[in-house]
């Protein structure tokens, strides 16, 4: 019992990481119908520059530098390069995205080339002892920085101009337009968040008990950002949130317990959370929360 | 304050299809201009080439200028024109469905600056009280007249100068219709301009100041809105008399649909409440009401796409009410629906194909290999598809784009497709929203053609009064759920509950001369 609960616990905390992965990739499709295969090598991007700079720096300006960094290169991506191609359909400028991650992400390995990067962050590789179950001190400060990050967001989502500009322009681009919204900069705007969740989570996806920072780090979290933003379905943030809490979880307990679902392969944890989304779109095609209609009675 | 002046102003889409001619007019800064036309005159192609959203719909502007307090609109992009004060009201009214209305409202008034946010507000609570009642809730969940109204009060609030309203009476009841032609001579008399484009020549004439006809894109006819209601050439090309279909042959037999005490419930909404109806083998029925009233709630019901609460549906000794939508396709039912449900990109020939998917034996595999069943089956379709578009005119527009088509013709298009499924019993979802009375005719004498052709059995629901009574063999009246009256065309246009709840007393002597 007391391993499903230490499992539980660090499900829930990688989860918190995942949701913030998956939101920054449904917040740019939400806005711009572009699924940004670049995410996860912004997401190295952001990662990276902590780990070169939190020696010189300090590890809190190199935080602040990597979100301001990454959120520029990401809105560089997102109204420079995409804007050139703006006229092209969505599919062709997810190609594109792809093309910018393999630039960056080979130029990224190249720099980190056989160093041993490490974030520094200041809670190292403590563990904390909750009541017999052990959790890692960097996975609380991620659940606790999630939790804050995505209520501010929600909240700005709901109550603010430019949120509510973000949910007309992805509902009604064009109607959106007549009223005056300027679609560029609420692309503009979905990026720069994109990237600044790209860095805070890159901390926290590459901080202990994660081996470091190398250059398939942005692979991993691509791989998690997609199932979770897919089963939750990819124009919901709601749905990204859920959908990352249910891959963290996932990969977690396929993990803990593989000596138990041995029959199924070895590292069978980390194909888990794909299973987990066919199995949802298998019910619900358009994923959890997603492209829901409003009924008129 | 500025005027908005348009000069010769040609548009094209894609290069190759001219939409305007050399288009001028004026529009003083106060009062309502109206532009009239049928569908494909080039009215909506007007307004976007004002509000510079063309080039997100593939057009260009050749050549000519749209002005506006001195600055070239045309070459702005459409927030830019926002914010020069000059705002659209889309077709088809576009609000967004998953925010609430005040969210709605919120929207428009981002590009608004904050001195004039509040007169905003004011205006919007005193033109429409109902959107303040309803502020909290999703807009989705409005009824259609009340998006319109949203719709209108959305684009106030971005506090605009002058105001461009695309066909904001389309797929209205008579009674709404009525209340949003005095909000918006309302709205211009406040001091706001507004350039009305409508095919309700009826309403647009009566609250507006000025009026151009606007034909393939030219216009043929300006002048006062009152020069014009007298005018014999708009009374003939408009506001035309109602269709005369010939009483059709009646066929006889058992296949007559029964419906019997449905209700449906919503949430704590009671959408139809006990309603029944008998539709006879042979006869066209008319199903109408007002906004809200439950129709199409009905329509989806006898489609299995709703499921009774209680009550019972039968047609060919089948319950329908426990029955999937495709095993009631099965039966030989086939529907049409309001908002145009079709693959815009696909061709006219292959959007009826697809109608014929029921009849299509030839599986996967069949149609990949090519064997002679299937090839033959194709043949016969295609045949089939050729006989339908002549019947409903389209036989020279089957290999076009949908898309490309008017408004007009892809409603008949729908019709077509659902004709193809060789349907026993039609349901037709407002076959006539947004034709004018001149088209409307026409579809009026195609239809009665088709049910004497075909034998079919047809149960429409429609808005558009002279469309009903010229066809129906029989009418029953749905108000908030109920039914409440049904008979011949006559009976029902006589009975006082009737004209209380649908037609109201101004109405009536539009709809039923």
């Amino acid at each position: 019992m007391k391993h499903f609960f230490e499992l539980l616990l660090n499900g829930l905390s990688l989860g918190c990481i995942d949701a913030l992965i998956a939101l920054g990739f449904v917040v740019v499709f939400k806005a711009t119908r572009v699924v940004n295969f670049a995410y996860g090598s912004l997401l190295l991007l952001g990662a990276f520059l902590i780990g070169r700079y939190h020696e010189s720096l300090g590890f809190a300006v190199a935080v602040l530098v990597s979100i301001v960094v990454t959120s520029a290169v990401a809105a560089f991506v997102g109204v420079v390069v995409l804007r050139r191609v703006r006229l092209a359909d969505p599919g062709t400028l997810a190609i594109v995205t792809l093309g910018v991650d393999i630039l960056l992400a080979t130029e990224l390995t190249r720099r980190i080339g056989s160093d041993l990067l490490t974030t520094g962050d200041p809670w190292g590789a403590s563990v904390r002892d909750l009541a017999g179950v052990h959790i890692a001190q960097t996975r609380i400060a991620a659940a606790v920085v999630a939790v804050g990050v995505v209520v501010a967001f929600l909240v700005a989502l709901k109550f603010t101009d430019s949120g509510v500009a973000l949910r007309a322009a992805a509902e009604r681009p064009a109607t959106a337009a007549l009223l005056g919204i300027r679609l560029g900069r609420v692309a503009a705007g979905a990026w720069l968040l994109a990237g600044a969740l790209a860095a805070v989570a890159g901390l926290f996806f590459t901080a202990f008990p994660s081996p470091g920072i190398t250059g398939s780090v942005g692979q991993i979290a691509l791989g998690a950002a997609v199932p979770a933003a897919v089963l939750g379905g990819l124009d919901s943030t709601t749905g990204a949130l859920v959908g990352g809490l249910a891959v963290g979880l996932t990969a977690t307990f396929a993990a803990g317990y593989q000596d138990q679902l041995a029959f199924l392969g070895r590292g069978f944890g980390s194909v888990a959370p794909y299973v987990v989304m066919l199995l949802v779109l298998l019910v619900r095609p358009s994923g959890l929360f997603g492209g829901k209609e409003v009924t008129r009675v | 304050m500025p005027d908005l002046r348009v000069r010769d102003l040609h548009v094209s889409y894609g290069g190759a299809l001219k939409a305007l001619r050399g288009v001028s007019l004026d529009v003083p800064s106060e009062g309502v201009v109206a532009v009239l036309g049928g569908n494909g005159a080039g009215k909506t192609t007007l307004l976007r080439a004002i509000s510079a959203t063309l080039r997100l719909c593939g057009g260009a502007v050749d050549s000519g200028s749209v002005e506006f307090a001195g600055k070239r609109l045309d070459r702005m992009d459409p927030a830019a024109v926002v914010r020069a004060g000059v705002v659209q009201v889309p077709e088809g009214r576009q609000v967004f469905e998953h925010l609430t209305v005040a969210e709605n409202l919120r929207a428009a008034a981002i590009a608004t600056p904050r001195r004039l946010r509040r007169p905003a507000w004011d205006r919007v609570h005193e033109l429409f009280p109902l959107l303040v009642e309803r502020a909290a809730q999703h807009a989705g969940l409005l009824s259609g007249g009340e998006q319109q109204m949203l719709a209108i009060g959305r684009a106030l609030m971005a506090a605009p100068l002058v105001l461009l309203l695309d066909e904001p009476s389309l797929g209205l009841a008579p009674r709404m219709v009525q209340h949003i032609g005095e909000i918006v001579t309302e709205i211009g008399r406040q001091g706001t301009a507004v350039v009305l484009v409508e095919q309700n020549a009826a309403l647009a004439l009566r609250v507006s100041n000025v009026a151009h006809v606007l034909e393939t894109g030219r216009v043929t006819l300006s002048g006062t809105s009152a020069q014009l209601a007298t005018t014999e050439e708009i009374k003939d090309r408009y506001l035309g008399g109602r269709p005369t279909a010939a009483p059709p042959p009646r066929h006889g037999g058992s296949q007559t649909l029964v419906v019997q005490g449905v209700s449906v419930r919503f949430g704590g909404v009671a959408a139809l409440s006990e309603v029944s109806l008998r539709v006879v083998a042979g006869s066209v029925h008319a199903l109408i009401g007002p906004n809200g009233a439950g129709k199409s709630t009905c329509l989806n019901v006898l489609t299995g796409v709703y499921r009774a609460a209680r009550g019972s549906v039968r047609y060919k000794d089948t319950e329908l009410t426990t029955l999937r939508p495709h095993r009631i396709a099965r039966l030989a039912v086939a529907r049409t629906f309001q908002n145009l449900a079709l693959s815009a990109s696909a061709t006219v020939a292959d959007n009826l194909l697809l109608g014929c998917h029921r009849l299509t034996r030839a599986g996967f595999v069949a149609a990949g290999l090519r064997t002679r069943a299937a090839r033959r089956e194709e043949a016969e379709q295609r045949h089939r598809v050729g006989r339908i578009a002549e019947l409903l005119e389209l036989d020279g527009v089957l290999h076009d784009a949908v898309g490309t088509l008017p408004y007009g013709q892809r409603k008949r298009v729908e019709l077509g497709r659902a004709l193809c499924a060789e349907p026993s019993l039609l349901l037709l979802d407002e076959p006539v929203a947004g034709m004018t009375a001149d088209e409307s005719a026409r579809l009026a004498a195609t239809i009665a053609r088709l049910r004497a052709e075909l034998a079919l059995t047809i149960l429409l629901v429609e808005h558009d009064m002279a469309f009903v009574m010229g066809l129906a063999d029989e009418v029953t009246v749905l108000d908030f759920g109920r039914r409440i009256a049904s008979g011949t065309p006559a009976q029902v246009r006589r009975d006082p509950e009737v004209i209380r709840a649908y037609l109201g007393q101004a109405a009536k002597e539009d709809a039923v001369p």
